[in-house]
């Protein structure tokens, strides 16, 4: 038997009927086109939502200390926090944790007016130690972000967040510029690049940094800090830092033993990966719907083949007569139906592709696609066609020729 | 070339056995026109199959070209098929959905050589069809499908085309076209078996064996 030949011969008869061909493996196309889209939608959510939260938290390798016993939750603020976390406490944190590399320090505030001409507002003002954008993968766009010695100074520097400079100088250069916080006037020093929006959906740029320092002394009045951010040496060794962190606060908080701390340590990793396992609890689900859908599909196309075996039951007789033996007639079905629900994995693809691309517009999430999945659904498609298609090939070589050759 | 000895070929229908086929002998000699006959029922198409290698009897012994081939597997005899007889049916047994050069080729596939093109057409040519290779079956009258069908029977070379009732659904016309056609192939020394009720039919034929119920009747000679 020419095997090639044989397989040419059957592609050319199946490209002259496309309809029924189509309609077979409609199933197959649909099962694969969900199956693509669920993978590349729910990997481009992942993506998203960690993005959503690497904006929020800044670096994976960093801890975050909040004062409280963690029962409020949300944004911290100068409103809403107890006053246990001090400056004292970042240097200490700093001085005794081996695995810290290095601590930033938040005092924070909200609803309160800043003012640049007739133009006012109410971003966040955020004081912050001059190291922030460093831990926080943050990154000045336009003009500095302020130094130690602006800090040590106490200077009178702003830097706005992408949503407070379009409010305040919607067509006019920041820089140099006098902006007035509550009633302190501060000179604009740089303008941070746009991050976008947090886990929550809520813009993450409507805000104003100044220097810690400067927060303390000269705006708030306040001596305590809403949250500490320290960065490790080592990404690996979060529970390590915790431990650590937790017995030094601790002691200079001087909690007695059995008390509850009067600080919350979070550490973003295992928050991201708490993220990650729901995510793909859901994943999993929609892809098993998805299989299944694809498993009907495969269904479809072993029954329209078991019917082509009985309507072409004189075709079976011709071939046989004419030198085919079982397994040739075995191979042209089996070829068939692998044909067929490979095309249609193929067809599922592509228009999986296109529904990723719908899917990602409307949604607004980024357009990504999950090349594992793709390939997984090649294979699966042509393992479907294996699958579904050895029984009724089965029947195929089985048929007797003598029975059909006669009318 | 062919020698059947004693062969019977029983059929269980509905549970019960049929003989088709009862203690048949005879010989076939190389280049021989030889003409089946008998009623219908009468077990004429059974020996064919046998003859062709679809079927094998039941009991006795088939012999083709000194060969053994009443007990081969499906896929020896297929392949003996493939390489040594050419089959002819009264329905001209064209694949639909496929043109006349395509259908020609189909044995070709089966016979493990490569598929030439040129050789089909040299045989769509050799029936006078060679303006007629891309047309498909349906698109061919009955006297045209059956010089398709017998391109493609010969398109292997085989020694041996077996033909039933080739000429019942055609006209006379096309069936004295389609008899030329077969004698000029017993003329090339190729074996032809042919079964038929036409005693026009089977006027071509050097010999003719009946068949009555299942068993060889007479041996006589053709006109």
């Amino acid at each position: 038997m020419n095997l090639l030949a044989l397989f040419r011969s059957i592609l050319r008869t199946l490209l002259r009927d496309r309809l029924r061909a189509l309609l077979m493996m409609a199933g197959v196309v649909i099962g694969i086109a969900s199956i693509t889209i669920l993978a590349s939608v729910g990997e481009s959510s992942r993506r998203d939502t960690m993005k959503r939260f690497k904006n929020m938290l800044g670096t994976f390798d960093t801890i975050i200390i909040r004062p409280g016993s963690g029962k409020n939750r949300g944004m911290v603020s100068l409103t809403n926090v107890e006053p246990t976390l001090k400056f004292d406490d970042a240097a200490a944190l700093v001085a005794e944790v081996p695995e810290v590399r290095r601590v930033a320090q938040l005092q924070n505030a909200f609803d309160i007016d800043v003012k640049y001409r007739d133009r006012n507002g109410t971003p966040a003002v955020f004081g912050v130690s001059p190291n922030w954008p460093e831990l926080r993968n943050d990154t000045v766009a336009e003009g500095a972000f302020f130094s130690d010695e602006d800090a040590r100074s106490l200077s009178r520097v702003a830097v706005l967040g992408e949503d407070a400079r379009k409010q305040l100088f919607p067509d006019e250069d920041p820089i140099g510029k006098v902006i007035h916080i509550g009633d302190v006037p501060f000179v604009v020093r740089g303008v941070m690049v746009a991050h976008g929006a947090g886990p929550a959906g809520a813009s993450l740029d409507d805000l104003i940094y100044i220097p810690v320092t400067t927060a303390s002394r000269r705006l708030f009045n306040r001596d305590f800090l809403t949250m500490l951010i320290a960065q490790l040496k080592d990404p690996e060794q979060g529970q390590v830092a915790i431990d650590h962190i937790q017995v030094i606060l601790r002691a200079r908080h001087h909690i007695a033993a059995g008390a509850f701390d009067d600080f919350t340590v979070t550490n973003p990793r295992a928050v991201m990966a708490q993220v990650n396992t729901l995510g793909s609890t859901l994943n999993r689900l929609l892809r098993i719907t998805a299989a299944l859908a694809t498993l009907i599909g495969g269904i479809v196309i072993m029954s329209v083949t078991l019917i082509g075996v009985s309507e072409r039951r004189k075709e079976i007789g011709i071939r046989r007569a004419v030198g085919a033996g079982r397994t040739a007639v075995l191979a042209q079905f089996l070829f068939e139906a692998v044909c067929l629900s490979f095309a249609g994995g193929i067809l599922g693809i592509l228009l999986g592709i296109a529904g990723t691309q719908i899917v990602s517009r409307v949604q607004r999430l980024p357009f990504v696609l999950e090349q594992r999945a793709l390939v997984y659904s090649a294979l699966l498609s042509i393992a479907l066609g294996v699958v579904f298609g050895i029984y009724p090939a089965w029947r195929a070589a089985a048929t007797n020729p003598i029975d059909v050759l006669r009318d | 070339m062919i020698h059947i000895e004693n062969i019977s070929k029983t059929y269980s229908r509905n549970g019960l056995p049929v003989t088709a086929l009862r203690h048949a002998t005879f010989d076939i000699a190389s280049g021989d026109f030889i003409v089946i006959r008998g009623a219908s029922g009468s077990g004429k198409s059974t020996l064919l199959n046998i003859l062709g290698c679809l079927d094998v009897p039941t009991t006795g012994t088939y012999q083709l070209d000194g060969a053994d081939v009443s007990r081969k597997s499906d896929a020896e005899l297929s392949r003996i098929r493939s390489r040594k007889i050419g089959f002819v049916f009264q329905s001209f047994n064209l694949l639909p959905r496929t043109t006349a050069i395509e259908n020609v080729e189909l044995p070709m596939i089966y016979a493990d050589r490569a598929v030439s093109r040129q050789r089909a057409a040299a045989a769509l040519a050799r029936v006078g069809l060679s303006h007629r290779e891309r047309h498909f079956a349906t698109e061919l009258s009955g006297g045209e499908q059956q010089r398709v069908a017998i391109a493609r029977a010969l398109i292997n070379d085989p020694a041996l085309v077996l033909a039933d009732e080739p000429t019942g659904n055609l006209d006379l016309a096309s069936g004295s076209e389609v008899m030329r056609i077969l004698r000029e192939l017993n003329e090339e020394g190729r074996t032809i078996v042919l079964v038929s009720h036409d005693d026009a039919v089977a006027a071509h034929a050097r010999r003719a064996l009946t068949i009555r119920d299942g068993a060889l009747e007479a041996q006589g000679a053709g006109q």
